[in-house]
């Protein structure tokens, strides 16, 4: 193993954290010098994915926290909290923290993930660079934290941005008992993951729910109304009075640190199938922050997949990466939504679409094959075989040509049928559906046959049997 | 008229043997009747029980020693005195020659707890080889495994059976109890009346599966991946017992930790089960005052077999379970005596009594009983498929003594096994019939069966039961004591070796004494009298142990211990090459590997097959009753496909009773119960 090293992780967040586990269940703490990890929240680490499944309330604070401090602790890891970077010097190879501390490095992983993008509008950021106190991020434990205090003295919310993570927050709000409002700016919602049809099927689902949709509407200004709450004015001429607003319309890679340190940046960080910066090979990128391949993700299991990919080459394997899969799924109850690979894409670049819509029980679902292999799926409305679905999409299985429709269809229910007569029964005693029959009562299908006297599972079929046994003669 | 019980599984269901009235009497001279009076299964049977003496006088039972003759490659009769010697010759110069180890002992579940016991006494004092183990491993190892490092005990059920009747929720993972035992399920059906709730967790919908409220159905080989999900949601939601984890356990806030990553989307893309189903699982067990979990082979028998125990134990741990009436974990065992079998001495680490064999202590105190020095017992041997690996490779056993097991149908990736039994200078096998094992020996000795010896079986509950003998055996057989006491005084063992159950039966519980599985206060007649007694029982006032962990746990501090676990995944998974899933299991008319149902004409002998999904049987392009060929990395099998709508459509099944589903099945182990992964791989179909 050649890895005698300093390693220093920036970033506290999910990709941060199973790095770090990676590479203390490999041994780390023999084979590097020292491992550091640096995170700018004041939080031990958690699990940020499950922030609005806290604030819908399914979820306690305590059910998110990954690994405690001690656990660092225990394990040889200094864990810095509250540590942010202000800046990353190559020549010398070493991170300056907020405190003045200067930490040298021999191998640098940034994991600083995304920020939350600020919509243009006007009244948004207050004078004081800060945003109005009625308007709230939904990033952090501190942003959510903050949501849920709001939460108590607010009626009404409007929440700006109609993807995955607007439409859970606007559920949460809505379980929560706030009237909630959605304003998308694109012709649909969920614009980057499905087509319009899958988009319908969801609003119509989210109005069902209580929650009301703009769609083709921009917010452009805020206002301050005599009340103490705030006036949301769209592009369309309405203006939506309101207690909270929520800004939930997407976040781009966090990447001021690489910029500042010269590294190549396009939309993320940009890294080479060994994770590792196409301008210095010293220095890494995973996660939210990375570009892989033309592309940056926003999920955790590609995020857990470069980390552990990471992890192994850190400590001196030869492994590279190669992309992932992803599979997006909406946690919010009352709305089922999962959406695997990039299904409008696929679909472009030339993928056979099979697909199901019944707008009239609400739901949508969509397969894009090539060769026989699921390359992406669209599932709204009807989750049933989600569990399979997904398990052919993840390992690449190849279908018939039947398959993927039959997949959409479900199982067709097979008329009842009369038994035949040789059909056994009872198991446990092999009795037939025949000498069931020829018996006039329970008590002699138990003394002659043994039928029901076993595990007990054949009764209720034997007392049909003997229900609709033909009349014998001399009985009425 | 002889009160016994059933010679096939675990539940051990007691039944009465009367003898036929002389104008029935053909071949068998005993009929089964009901023993409504024991409690366990209360004169119920299924029909491998009410059929257990068709292979009374059957043909196919070997009455006389074989012998393999050199010049011709044949088996031939022997007389036993000169099958007995040839063996004792053999082993001995082999053992002058290599050393003890060089001879090799392979024990069975189904054996006696007197068998078992003398089995590890012969390897140890009269053979002096380390090397002993059984096909328990292959059973409830991993069970074993998880109940000692979570609860310092080994113990199937902690409770009688019938208290799954009491329960709120119950939760089969991985077991099919309607056709492997079915009388238990009779507690499944009485329970629901009570208005309790039951749920299966099974890549197949069985008939057990068809008496549950919830039914899971998750993809082979992630059961752990599914506990870990839902005590993330009972995390979530508040639902752990905080004032028992803190008061009854140590480590859970490590568990909880551990969880925190298994949120429900994440679950459902690893295991296949819907969200919703996950949800409302969680919302049942948060509901319930009183949660049963019981795992079986579908959970366990997996490369990561213990800590998928482990996992659903966390579970139960974090609910306040286990000790509480009516609640708590256990473990379904299989074979008819896979309790008691991996009690006293049959596996390789262990001395009786659930005594470790590297302890000083234990090793002292069972010397102490057989009467030899401490220092003369050997240490550790192979665990059971390291073992069958090592036959006849350099430094590995040249000669092998089987007892009660049919290797060559049970053991994973069997070809390579067989193989291995080929490779060996000298095979002896014990046995009632030709099996396939047998069929393969230099020796073949021929043993009594059920019915025609006694002895003490421990059953899934931990109950000490009586198998009584009811009918004189063949001319010609000897029984199994008979043949290690014959093979230990021709060795010259320091201490002489009884062919007498009773006395065996008191000299274990000599050795159990002070040990974890403690019989020192069971005798045969308590036996009797009470309709068998659980351990431990370390005195004659001694009451019995039905129930456990009530006060306190077996470990050094009376704490469970909450263990965090990971979920690895299958040692294969599938690709282009082999697409789907393989699991193997049982059909209730036969028994392990057959080699005794298999030869009871009244039950039904169909041969393996291949349970597949409608939609999987369209894309291979076969229909029910074609011939298909399943193959994986290790072997072929061909047997015809049942189509059916209750399988996964990503998994296929076959049975394991016949020869062939276990030259598929996959040779990972568990790093911690050496449990082979017999219940998925990875495999192709085609017609």
């Amino acid at each position: 193993m050649s890895a005698p090293q300093r390693i220093v992780v920036v970033g506290n967040g999910m990709a941060a954290t199973r790095l770090v586990e990676e590479l203390v269940a490999r041994g780390a703490g023999g084979a590097t010098k020292s491992l550091h990890v640096l995170g700018d929240e004041s939080h031990a680490p958690y699990n940020r994915i499950l922030l609005s499944a806290l604030l819908e309330g399914t979820h306690r604070r305590d059910a998110l926290t990954l690994r405690s401090p001690e656990w660092y602790a225990e394990h040889g890891v200094d864990l810095r909290l509250g540590a942010r970077v202000l800046g990353v010097d190559r020549t010398h190879r070493d991170v300056m923290i907020v405190d003045g501390t200067v930490l040298p490095y021999d191998r640098l992983v940034l994991a600083t993930g995304s920020i939350p993008s600020l919509p243009p509008i006007r009244g948004l950021v207050r004078l004081d660079g800060r945003l109005h106190e009625r308007v709230h991020a939904f990033r952090s434990l501190d942003d959510c934290t903050r949501l849920m205090d709001a939460v108590q003295h607010s009626r009404r919310a409007v929440i700006v941005g109609g993807g995955l993570l607007g439409l859970q927050v606007a559920r949460a709000l809505s379980v929560r008992g706030l009237e909630t409002e959605i304003v998308e700016g694109g012709e649909h919602l969920l614009r980057s993951q499905v087509g319009n049809p899958a988009g319908q099927v969801l609003a119509r689902g989210l109005r069902r729910l209580g929650t009301t949709v703009y769609t083709g509407a921009r917010a452009v200004r805020l206002t301050d109304n005599e009340d103490g709450s705030v006036g949301l004015r769209l592009d369309n001429g309405f203006t939506l009075d309101t207690d909270l607003v929520v800004l939930t319309a997407g976040g781009r890679p966090s990447t001021a640190l690489a910029r500042g340190a010269g590294l190549e940046v396009n939309r993320g960080i940009v890294v080479d199938d060994h994770l590792a910066s196409v301008t210095d090979p010293d220095i890494h990128a995973i996660g939210d922050c990375a570009e892989h391949g033309g592309r940056t993700t926003g999920f955790v299991p590609p995020a857990w997949e470069q980390a552990t990919l990471l992890a192994r080459r850190l400590l001196g394997e030869d492994v590279s990466y190669q992309g992932s899969r992803s599979v997006a799924r909406l946690r919010a109850t009352g709305l089922d939504v999962a959406v695997l690979g990039d299904p409008e894409r696929a679909a472009r670049e030339g993928g056979e679409v099979v697909e199901v819509t019944n707008p009239v029980v609400g739901s949508h679902r969509k397969l894009v094959v090539r060769d026989g292999i699921i390359v992406a799926a669209t599932l709204v409305g009807d989750l049933s075989r989600i569990g399979l679905i997904t398990q052919y999409y993840d390992r690449g299985i190849r279908l018939s040509g039947t398959e993927p429709g039959a997949l959409l269809m479900g199982d067709r229910q097979a008329p009842p049928t009369r038994l035949p007569e040789d059909a056994e029964i009872c198991a446990c005693a092999g009795v037939s559906a025949g000498r069931i029959r020829a018996c006039a009562s329970l008590e002699e299908v138990r003394e002659t046959t043994r039928a029901t006297t076993g595990c007990g599972g054949c009764a209720s079929a034997v007392r049909q049997l003997l229900d609709t046994r033909p009349a014998l003669s001399g009985t009425s | 008229m002889t009160k016994t019980h059933c010679p096939y599984c675990s539940l051990q269901c007691g039944m009465t043997l009367a003898p036929l009235s002389p104008s029935r009497r053909t071949g068998n001279q005993v009929e089964v009747q009901a023993w409504p009076e024991f409690p366990v299964n209360e004169g119920a049977l299924c029909r491998k029980g009410w059929t257990a003496t068709g292979l009374r006088g059957s043909r196919e039972r070997l009455t006389t020693p074989l012998v393999r003759d050199r010049a011709t490659g044949e088996l031939r009769s022997a007389g036993w005195d000169e099958a007995l010697d040839l063996v004792a010759g053999r082993l001995a110069a082999l053992r002058a020659e290599r050393g003890p180890d060089s001879v090799a002992v392979f024990g069975g579940g189904g054996l006696t707890n007197e068998k078992a016991y003398q089995l590890g006494k012969l390897a140890r004092v009269a053979l002096g080889t380390s090397q002993i183990d059984y096909n328990g491993r292959w059973c409830m190892s991993s069970a074993a495994s998880a109940g000692n490092q979570a609860f310092g005990i080994d113990r199937g059920l902690p409770f009688p059976l019938a208290d799954v009747e009491q329960t709120d929720v119950l939760v089969l993972v991985g077991s099919n109890l309607a056709e492997t035992m079915p009388p238990a399920a009779r507690h499944l059906d009485r329970l629901r009346e009570r208005g309790g709730h039951v749920v299966v967790i099974d890549p197949r919908l069985t008939s057990t599966g068809e008496r549950a409220d919830t039914f899971l159905q998750p993809v082979p080989g992630t059961d752990l991946a599914l506990a870990l999900g839902l005590l993330h949601l009972l995390v979530a939601m508040g639902a752990v017992d905080e004032e028992y984890v803190g008061a009854r356990t140590t480590g859970f806030d490590d568990v909880r930790r551990s969880v925190a990553a298994w949120w429900p989307e994440r679950v459902e893309r690893v295991t296949g089960v819907p969200v919703t189903d996950l949800h409302a699982t969680a919302r049942l067990l948060a509901g319930a005052d009183k949660v049963m979990v019981l795992t079986a082979r579908g959970a366990e028998q997996h490369s990561q077999g213990t800590d998928t125990v482990l996992a659903w134990i966390n579970v139960a741990l974090a609910l306040g379970m286990p000790g509480k009436a009516f609640s708590g974990y256990g473990c379904l065992t299989g074979q008819g005596n896979g309790q008691g079998g991996r009690e006293h001495g049959q596996k390789a680490d262990q001395l009786p009594g659930y005594r470790m064999i590297d302890d000083p202590a234990a090793r002292e105190h069972v010397a102490r009983v057989w009467g030899v020095a401490p220092e003369t017992l050997p240490g550790k041997g192979r665990s059971a498929y390291e073992l069958l690996e090592s036959l006849g490779v350099e430094d590995g056993p040249r000669a092998l003594l089987v007892f009660g097991s049919n290797i060559v149908v049970s053991a994973p990736n069997a070809t390579h096994v067989t193989d291995r039994l080929e490779s060996l200078d000298l095979l002896v096998v014990a046995d009632m019939v030709m099996s396939e094992t047998a069929a393969m020996a230099d020796v073949v000795l021929p043993v009594t069966q059920w019915a025609e010896e006694t002895g003490t079986m421990t059953n899934l509950e931990g109950r000490v039961i009586l198998r009584e003998r009811a009918v004189a055996p063949p001319e010609g057989v000897r029984s199994d004591l008979e043949v290690m006491a014959g093979l230990a005084s021709r060795l010259g063992s320091p201490v002489p070796f009884s062919t007498e159950p009773e006395e065996i039966f008191a000299e274990l519980g000599r050795a159990s004494a002070g040990g974890k599985a403690d019989y020192a206060g069971i005798d045969y007649d308590r036996i009797r009298r009470e309709h068998g007694v659980f351990w431990p029982c370390p005195t004659p006032e001694h009451a019995g142990t039905p129930r456990m962990f009530g006060d306190t746990f077996a470990t050094p501090d009376g704490r469970a211990r909450c263990l965090p676990v990971e979920h690895r995944g299958a040692a294969e998974v599938p690709c282009d090459d082999y697409p789907v899933h393989l699991t193997t299991g049982r059909v209730l008319a036969q028994y392990q590997s057959g080699a005794q149902t298999r030869r009871i004409k009244e039950l039904p002998d169909e041969g393996a097959f291949v349970e597949l999904h409608p939609m999987l049987a369209d894309r291979v392009g076969a229909h029910d009753g074609d011939l298909v060929v399943v193959t994986t990395r290790r072997g072929e099998l061909k047997a015809p496909a049942r189509v059916v709508t209750t399988i996964r459509p990503d998994t296929v099944f076959v049975p394991f009773h016949w020869v062939g589903a276990n030259r598929l099945t996959n040779d990972a182990l568990d790093p911690s119960s050496r449990m082979p992964e017999f219940k998925v791989c990875a495999a192709a179909v085609r017609t």
